[in-house]
């Protein structure tokens, strides 16, 4: 007969599906139709003449086997492969019910496994591979000038009204934003936007309206679109939020539009609160306007590319368009050299389409080296599991010999062991995923610090789903395959005798197994290894000396940007706050300064000494801080040498400066520094030198990096600022806990002036902050390398009991024939001490290798420290002797008798 | 049993269809019995292959079944041919047909000649 018609083809597939289900009753009916056919068939029989028996006889000879029938039946009623994997899955689901501790110890290190990498993988998703949620964001461009990406306002203004390149352009700039009306701050993470940001995003508001072109313009109004996040959090969701006003650093910014849920702007770390046109950023300075600063790199600009054109087209266009961009912007301060280089500057491209994301620059390093430590525990894992399953395998022997026996082929079998194992990993992975939608957001808490917490949204998508499965597939692969391998390759005759104890290719299994062991060993040694190096490398950065001690200080940020202190005033009205923070009581000593240590913030400037002892040709770069008296005493920073700050160095008292002790002697050599002379470019309009006459040399303390080589640092005096910033920090000793402290340094601020923001931050964990990668790094490899030791443990426990039980008759014997017990002992260890050694020579090997991929987040300790290759080793050799030993003295506590009668 | 040849399973189905257009519906022990006699007893149909061969058709629509009662008060599946399964037979038979016929040609040519 010609095939069905398709559609009857489906059908029929259709009704076969459906077949998988329902089987019971199906059964029945078939069972009856059976019944009834065989049974008018013996009728006729009957009628025919036969005698009853005879009728029987030849009727069920006439219809055929029976159980053949149902067989074909079944195969055409269902789907034969779905239905054998169905019956697959429900034997190996009795199989692994029966032995509940193999099972338990199978899937959690699996699920511990699969769920450590999906965690680590759901963080380096939304950070470095997600898209953004906005209108075809492969489309995107950054637009850069060489390398760098941050751009001034007079460039933006110009690209933005002459460029050809792209269908749309668009800036923004970060900001952090004041939500309090001055006292302690509570900080709003702001953008400011261009006015065509929205639009060539592609975002279109869930309320109200976004900005237009016409926002762009100077001065137009303080307006605000909120992302959905803030408009819930700070406006409870107020359905007329249209029109209201939200403070920020203390300017009412009209509220136009909310956002929609998916928008979480272009920084996959932080998202954003509000959004505020570029054009209103004067409006939060009261002495300087960044639009028309042209030294002044602030903004991220963005193209959209046109649709008929590549990333490369457009570059080629912004390139040529780059000359009259750099001429209509020089810097016209700047000297006749600097203006040469900015005249060189071209710009690039580069996609953009997935966003901007600190920790995934900052972090790339670290995460790559996660994803290679839990790379490593999850082929531990599989090790560990697929020895368990050989085990079992040489157990279950008897059971594959009988089934092959009766006429089971060998892949049907190993499909069999195959379907234990996917179910096996396909647990885990469950398990696993439950693990690392915990684990990852766990991850992000640890890393989030400072007043605007991380936001990365490491919600499991279509690719940690695919992730995840892959993983679980391979896994089930690795350790099932081998395993099911060996485990059919069985010699009949010799499993159905009685006393076989191996019918598996004797040592072939064996070999199998102590590969893995080996494996195992050399695995878990390279991640004892890599835990040693991070733990030494956090130790190391625990303890160095920064030259300052941070603890009992608190930190005080002060903004009066909004306090209504013209800049003539600032350097008293500080001075008048300072003097009143030494007199709150618990207060021991108070400074200030314009830059905190170890904040990250910095400032330069070229310098040369008058009168050098000619030590040091050319300029030298110096990195300064403004400090007031007592800043040194207060943070215990050692004077070497001469005099502290006082005030009588004031605006128009002689410049003074107090070195750092590596520059004093950059600058002088051995020879005394004080009453020297150092020119120092100010910065100012006139580009000349001005004298600064050294009194004082401190020990060298850290300044940006606790992990720095010392710097060349030096301080100048608070009193002789000539252009005070509106910001500035205090440092205050504490005699109480910090904390307790806060409420009456808030009030001494606001009897000298009520309208000065603040932020309160305790020194110490300030600069613990700064440590918080080598911490995170060194706490996940130290668990999972103690996770790995674990795993190592548990396998070479398995292996040797297992080798205990199949040499019993051999022990048995031994004994029987006089041997000592201890050499029972030795005998047993031997064999998994020979593998012991074995894999730690590997691991050995392959830790040196790879210890130069992670030298880069090291520090103070070399990848090869012999001090530290050798503990692990030692760690990692008794841990597994230990595992290995309890079952070998097993072995020696055997009864001679009971082990030989069992022969 | 070896003097009986065991039906081949395309040609089942075509029998099946056939059978229960010149009977109405029947069950499949009446389908067996019918197919051997009409084949003179050279054919032997048995559980393995006609109810396989049953359950594919009527799951591509061609026949349908229910129970009912059987001339003797047995209760036994019945199955009828449908519309789709009339139409099927009609288009199998004629194909059959030219089949045989281009076959008997090449085989017996002195017989097409007389």
């Amino acid at each position: 007969m010609s095939p069905a018609h398709p559609l009857r083809t489906m059908r029929a597939f259709a009704l076969r599906i459906g077949g998988l289900f329902a089987r019971d009753r199906q059964n029945r009916e078939l069972a009856e139709e059976f019944e009834s056919h065989l049974e008018m068939q013996i009728e006729d029989n009957l009628r025919a003449g036969m005698t009853p028996a005879e009728a029987r006889r030849d009727a069920l000879l006439k219809t055929g086997g029976l159980s053949l029938a149902q067989e074909n039946y079944r195969n055409r009623r269902g789907m034969p492969w779905i239905d054998t994997t169905l019956r697959d899955l429900q034997y190996a689901g009795r199989m692994l019910r029966r032995s509940p501790g193999f099972t338990a110890v199978a899937v959690l290190s699996l699920a511990l496994g699969i769920g450590a990498n999906t965690a680590i993988f759901s963080i380096v998703n939304a950070v470095m591979l997600r898209s953004l949620p906005v209108e075809d964001p492969g489309r995107l461009a950054q637009i850069k000038q060489g390398e760098n990406g941050d751009l001034t306002n007079p460039i933006w203004e110009h690209v933005r009204d002459h460029q050809q390149a792209f269908s749309g352009a668009l800036a923004y700039a970060e900001t952090k934003l004041d939500l309090a009306d001055g006292g302690q701050s509570q900080f709003a993470f702001g953008l400011w936007v261009s006015g065509d940001f929205f639009r060539v995003l592609g975002v279109a508001p869930m309320k109200g309206r976004v900005f237009g072109k016409y926002d762009d313009r100077r001065g137009a109004p303080a307006l605000a679109v909120l992302s959905y996040n803030f408009w819930q959090r700070r406006f409870a969701s107020d359905a007329d939020v249209i029109g209201k006003t939200v403070r920020l650093n203390r300017i009412p910014f009209e509220i136009v539009g909310v956002t929609p849920p998916w928008f979480k702007g272009l920084n996959v770390d932080r998202g954003f609160d509000v959004a505020l046109p570029l054009a209103c950023e004067p409006l939060l300075h009261t002495d300087r306007n960044d639009l028309d600063q042209r030294s002044m790199w602030w903004l991220t600009l963005l193209g959209r590319l046109r649709p008929d054109q590549t990333i490369l087209q457009a570059e080629a266009r912004m390139r040529l368009f780059s000359s009259e961009v750099n001429r209509a912007t020089l810097p016209s301060d700047w000297d006749a050299k600097g203006q040469a280089e900015y005249l060189k500057n071209t710009f690039k491209l580069s996609p953009a389409a997935g966003g901007f994301s600190e920790t995934g620059s900052q972090y790339r390093i670290a995460l790559f080296t996660l994803m290679a430590i839990v790379g490593l525990v999850l082929l531990i894992a599989c090790a560990n599991v697929a020895n368990l399953l050989l085990a079992r395998a040489s157990a279950r022997q008897r059971e594959f010999a009988v089934r092959m026996a009766i006429g089971a082929s060998r892949m049907r079998i190993i499909r069999q062991l195959m379907t234990e194992s996917l179910l096996l990993s396909l647990l885990g992975a469950a398990g696993g995923f439950l693990l690392a939608l915990a684990g990852s957001r766990l991850l992000v808490r640890l890393i989030s610090t400072g007043p605007i917490p991380l936001a990365i949204d490491t919600s499991p998508d279509l690719r940690v789903f695919a992730f995840t499965i892959a993983a679980t597939l391979l896994t089930a692969l690795l350790f099932g395959l081998a395993p099911a391998l060996r485990a059919t390759r069985v010699e009949l005759e010799q499993a159905l005798k009685e006393n076989a104890r191996s019918a598996v290719a004797g040592s072939s299994r064996f070999n199998l197994g102590k590969a893995l062991i080996v494996g195992q060993v050399a695995l878990s040694l390279m991640l004892l290894v890599g835990a040693g190096l991070f733990l030494g490398t956090l130790r190391n950065l625990l303890t160095v000396d920064t030259g300052f001690i941070s603890q009992s200080i608190l930190i005080i940020n002060a903004d009066a940007q909004q306090a209504s202190v013209p800049k003539s005033q600032r350097v008293q009205t500080y001075a008048e706050i300072l003097e009143r923070l030494r007199r709150v009581p618990g207060v021991v000593s108070a400074a200030s300064s314009m830059l905190v240590p170890l904040s990250g913030a910095g400032w330069g400037t070229r310098s040369r000494p008058e009168d050098g002892a000619g030590a040091s040709p050319g300029d030298t770069d110096l990195l300064l801080n403004r400090v007031s008296p007592d800043y040194f005493r207060s943070l215990r920073i050692p004077l070497l040498a001469g005099r502290d700050f006082n005030e009588h160095d004031a605006l128009h008292s002689p410049g003074v400066i107090i070195l750092g002790e590596s520059v004093a002697r950059h600058f002088f050599g051995p020879a005394n520094a004080l009453g020297k002379i150092i020119g120092l470019d100010e910065f100012g309009p006139v580009r000349t030198l001005q004298p600064y006459q050294v009194i004082a040399v401190v020990k060298d303390s850290k300044y940006r990096r606790i992990d720095e080589t010392p710097v060349w640092s030096a301080f100048l005096a608070s009193g002789q600022d000539p252009d005070p910033w509106p910001t500035v920090s205090y440092e205050v000793r504490s005699q109480v806990p910090v904390e307790q402290l806060i409420p009456s340094l808030r009030a001494a601020f606001a009897e000298v002036n009520p309208g000065v923001s603040l932020e309160f931050q305790n020194f110490e964990n300030q600069v613990g902050d700064t440590l918080l990668q080598p911490r995170v790094v060194a706490l996940l490899s130290v668990a999972f390398g103690l996770l790995a030791l674990l795993l190592a443990m548990v396998g070479l426990y398995g292996v040797t009991s297992y080798a205990v039980v199949q040499r019993k008759g051999e022990i048995g014997i031994r004994m029987a024939l006089g041997e000592q017990r201890q050499s029972v002992t030795w005998l047993m260890l031997r064999d998994v001490l020979i593998l012991l050694v074995v894999g730690l020579a590997l691991g050995l090997g392959v830790a040196l290798a790879a210890g130069r991929l992670v030298a880069s987040l090291l520090y103070g300790i070399k990848p090869n420290d012999p001090l530290q290759l050798a503990v692990a080793v030692l760690v990692l050799a008794c841990a597994t002797t230990v595992a290995a030993y309890l079952p070998a003295r097993r072995a020696a506590r055997l009864d001679p008798m009971a082990a030989l009668r069992e022969e | 049993m070896s003097d009986k040849s065991d039906v081949w399973q395309g040609t089942l189905a075509l029998m099946v269809l056939k059978t229960l257009e010149t009977m109405g519906p029947l069950h499949g022990y009446g389908i067996a019995r019918r197919i051997e006699q009409t084949s003179g007893d050279l054919l032997q149909v048995n559980y393995g292959t006609l109810y396989p061969a049953l359950l594919k058709l009527e799951q591509e629509g061609y026949i349908s079944a229910e129970w009912g009662t059987s001339d003797n008060n047995r209760r036994a599946k019945f199955y009828a041919l449908t519309r789709a399964g009339a139409k099927k037979l009609a288009e199998e038979a004629r194909q059959w047909e030219q089949t045989t016929a281009i076959i008997a040609r090449f085989l017996f040519p002195d017989r097409e000649a007389s």
